[in-house]
């Protein structure tokens, strides 16, 4: 495989630290790439892996790699794990670094723009992390670099002109189809509860629970990448389907890196005014705000929640 | 590597279950030890029948294949040191069935340990093997390592829990070993025989595994020693007194001065720290044992003697110990800390011996270890810090286990109690089990005759530990 050797300039310098991840794997099994595909060469250590192999020169580097680098939602789950203090984003922002001089743009899990933009510029606005910006000639540019998939510039185009090709189940479409799904499925099922990947930590990581417990399930907890990218057709689409509420987690006012949350609560109240003006009680849709990993309270929060949709029954 | 015909493992396990970019392979062909060999091809089947067919292939095309849970092992157990396919068992990860009144669960073999702790939760009960590396380790995994943990002095380990298999053997032929019961009278327990494994006899599919309660209280004491002596005998005391702790963890001075260098948690630098635990249903008799090792320590010159049963308390004391492996990865920029000789148990009587003589191995051939471990069963772990990239390194640790493993010997203790052999610890394994060898490969000949499942191996394995395949660091001479 050893082609000639390309210099890694930025991610030169974890050579080292590349050295002492000892290669437990603590760190994937929370990875939501990982919860989703389920391959190692999306998970954390994969990445740590290929580093090495990059810099050794063992690896010989092609766009699949590049692609790979450049997924990452920058949740950190994977550090928190880490048994050995690897700093592990950062050591993937270097490798992005080296990338892009060596002219790989991704995209990974980073957002493209159409060319079908129209040029409003609302969305250079409204990036949380300053990764776009209008270029002369060239039309909105993304930094892969800066970009961590947060989605709020998909959720804020009006004419849906930007996308994040991989998303790894953390988009709207596929958020419709699991709700969709999972109401139609059970005759149990009463509500929908969407949580942003921070606000809540499933403690069952990928395993399947027996059939025994899942049959009669009430709710469904589909975890999305942050509250600020769920749109009024997703949360419209479990009341289409027969639900008789949602309930939305979200981060507590300036936790979240993506202020994602402000945006969530203003269509949640939109989302109230809907149901209103359909005579439809519009305590059905609320808000709750989790601090960082907080289970306990996400979990009364639900059965709280769960405790009035009970009382109000199903919608007529 | 051309002979794998892929369209017929495509046309087994689906498209979206095979892997063979280079940048997959490469991935896959690392686990958590100090090797790296790439497979040919990664392959995930969905269910039972799938894993049939692709070893009744395998079988035919007399190919290696490699069954592979979290990819946690620390010896090279699931390095394709032989090439061929890596059957990753992730996407059989049901659990079956939760049976209280029989007391007993069913699940695949990629289910995750700490998984089945939570769905068992619910229930007031929980899988206790459990060891450290129960986030990502699978009930597959430690099923082909035996895999133990600090609780395994009171509640035993894997192979304990492991009431009966479904296990695929390399022909593609299904078995069903062991009972739903408690006990089973006389025949051959082929059930048993698969636990410890590491994948070269047969793949798991389905494991029928026992739970007990978990306990309403649980106390946590410390005590510093002056010297490793005096930390060692209280460990013997308290194993010959009668009482069943349920951890029993010991932290030697390297390890201690490493938490304290990378994390500044100011604990007290001494000789060796004693953890001890003990739980159960009844707050008396939590508290009748944890009194009885304070004693203990303390007759043998104890200091520092401190126990609690508030949980926020517990947390605090044993974070020490949960830091330690960071503490160690940090230890010295110009060091990697891996696993080499890392697991050996010695009678109880011999636990100070056991650390000195580690510490003796380390100074004289240039290397840094630490000892610290589940000494309640006799564990004794270790680390090996060194600079990886240096020939001369690997040497010395090369001399330095093999007197270790020789003193392990002499005492009649184990030269691997927890984490396996697989490749690095195969030559101290053929020393130790030399007269039931031949044994190990008629049962190996009989059970897989074109030696596929995970060659190279246990007994197989080369004796040059260093050079049986490729190491994952870039050594310079
Ligand atoms: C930081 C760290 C701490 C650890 N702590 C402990 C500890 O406290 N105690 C301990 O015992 N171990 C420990 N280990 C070692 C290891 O994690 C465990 O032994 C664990 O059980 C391995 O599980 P796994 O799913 O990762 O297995 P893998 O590494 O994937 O596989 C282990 C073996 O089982 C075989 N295998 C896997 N699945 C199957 C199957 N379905 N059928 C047949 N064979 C199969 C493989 O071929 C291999 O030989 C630790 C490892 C690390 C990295
Ligand atoms: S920060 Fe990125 S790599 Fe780490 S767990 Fe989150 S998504 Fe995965
Ligand atoms: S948790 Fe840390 S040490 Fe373990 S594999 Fe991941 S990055 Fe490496």
């Amino acid at each position: 495989m050893q082609t000639e050797k390309i210099k890694f300039k930025n991610l030169e310098k974890w050579e080292g630290m590349l050295a002492k991840c000892i290669r437990c794997g603590y760190c994937y099994e929370h990875c939501p790439m990982f919860k989703f595909t389920r391959w190692e060469s999306d998970a954390p250590r994969g990445k740590n892996i290929l580093a090495h192999g990059l810099l050794t020169g063992e690896v010989e580097l092609t766009t699949e790699i590049a692609e790979k680098s450049f997924s990452c939602f920058f949740c950190k789950r994977c550090e928190a794990a880490c048994s050995s203090g690897v700093q592990i984003t950062d050591i993937m922002l270097d490798l992005r670094r080296d990338l892009v001089e060596l002219g790989y743009k991704g995209p990974g899990t980073t957002s493209i723009t159409a060319r079908s933009c129209a040029r409003c510029l609302q969305c250079v606005r409204a990036c949380p992390h300053d990764a776009r910006d209008f270029v002369d000639g060239e039309g909105i540019v993304v930094d892969p670099v800066k970009c961590k998939s947060c989605g709020i510039c998909v959720e804020i185009c009006p004419i849906e002109a930007i996308t994040i090709p991989l998303s790894f189940g953390t988009d709207t479409a596929e958020m419709d189809r699991r709700a969709t799904e999972f109401l139609q499925s059970h005759t149990s099922a009463k509500a929908i509860v969407f949580a942003c990947n921070w606000s809540y930590h499933s403690d069952i990581q990928n395993s399947k629970l027996p059939e025994s417990e899942t049959h009669d399930k009430e709710y469904e907890i589909l975890v999305n990448l942050c509250g600020g990218r769920l749109d009024k057709n997703l949360l419209l689409t479990p009341f289409l389907n027969q639900a008789w509420g949602v309930l939305v987690g979200v981060c507590p006012d300036g936790e979240c890196t993506h202020d994602g949350n402000v945006a969530a609560q203003k269509r949640v109240t939109k989302m109230k005014q809907t149901l209103e003006s359909l005579d439809i009680n519009p305590e059905r849709i609320h808000l709750v705000q989790i601090p960082r990993g907080d289970k306990q309270l996400f979990q009364a929060e639900i059965d709280t929640f769960m405790e009035k949709l009970n009382q109000m029954g199903p919608i007529r | 590597m051309n002979t794998v015909d892929l369209p017929r493992l495509r046309e087994i396990v689906g498209e979206k279950n095979i892997k063979t970019d280079p940048l997959d392979l490469y991935i896959y062909g690392a686990d958590a030890s100090v090797y790296h060999a790439a497979p040919w091809v990664v392959v995930r089947p969905d269910n039972t029948g799938q894993v049939q067919k692709v070893m009744a292939y395998a079988n035919e095309a007399k190919i290696p294949v490699v069954p592979r849970g979290g990819g946690s092992g620390m010896c090279g157990q699931t390095v394709s040191s032989m090439g061929g396919i890596l059957l990753d068992m992730k996407n059989m990860n049901r659990i079956l069935e939760i049976n209280m009144p029989d007391v007993y669960c069913r699940v695949e073999p990629g289910v995750v340990d700490d998984d089945l702790n939570a769905a068992l939760k619910p229930y007031g009960v929980f899988y206790p093997p459990t060891p450290a590396s129960s986030r990502i380790a699978t009930i597959g995994g430690e099923i082909g390592n035996n895999a133990s943990g600090v609780r395994s002095v009171k509640y035993g380990a894997t192979r304990d829990a492991v009431l009966g298999l479904k296990v695929v053997l390399a022909n593609g032929d299904l078995v069903t070993l062991g009972t739903y019961t408690r006990v089973e009278a006389s025949g051959y327990q082929l059930e048993k025989l698969i636990v410890g494994s590491e994948g070269t006899l047969g793949v798991v599919v389905e494991a029928t595994m026992s739970f007990v309660p978990i306990p309403e209280f649980r106390c946590l004491g410390v005590a510093n020693f002056d010297t490793l002596r005096d930390a060692g005998n209280a460990i013997a005391d308290i194993m010959a007194s009668g009482t069943i702790p349920s951890m029993l963890e010991l932290v030697d001075d390297v390890a201690i001065k490493a938490v304290n260098k990378t994390m500044n948690l100011g604990l007290k630098e001494v000789a060796a720290s004693l953890l001890f635990e003990s739980d159960g249903k009844v707050k008396e008799a939590v508290d009748y044992e944890v009194q009885k090792m304070k004693d203990i320590c303390a007759k043998n010159n104890g200091a520092d003697l401190w126990y609690s049963f508030d949980a926020k308390e517990r947390e605090q004391i044993f974070m020490g110990r949960k830091k330690l492996f960071p503490a160690l990865s940090q230890f010295d920029t110009s060091m990697a800390s891996t696993s080499l000789a890392d697991d050996m148990a010695v009678p109880y009587s011999k636990m100070a011996d056991m650390a000195a003589k580690i510490h003796e191995a380390a100074e004289k051939n240039g290397i840094i270890m630490t000892a610290y471990g589940h000494c309640g069963s006799g564990c004794m772990h270790t680390k090996i810090m060194m600079d990886t990239s240096k020939e001369k390194q690997w040497e010395g640790a090369q001399r330095a286990i093999a007197e270790i493993y020789e003193y392990v010997n002499s005492i009649h203790g184990t030269t691997s109690a927890e984490h396996g052999i697989g490749i690095s610890k195969a030559l101290a394994f053929k020393t130790e089990k030399r007269d039931s060898l031949k044994m190990m490969a008629a049962i190996k000949a009989a059970l897989d005759p074109n030696n596929i499942l995970n060659p190279g191996k246990l007994m197989q394995a080369p004796d040059n530990w260093v050079k049986a395949t490729n190491l994952r660091y870039a050594v310079n001479s």
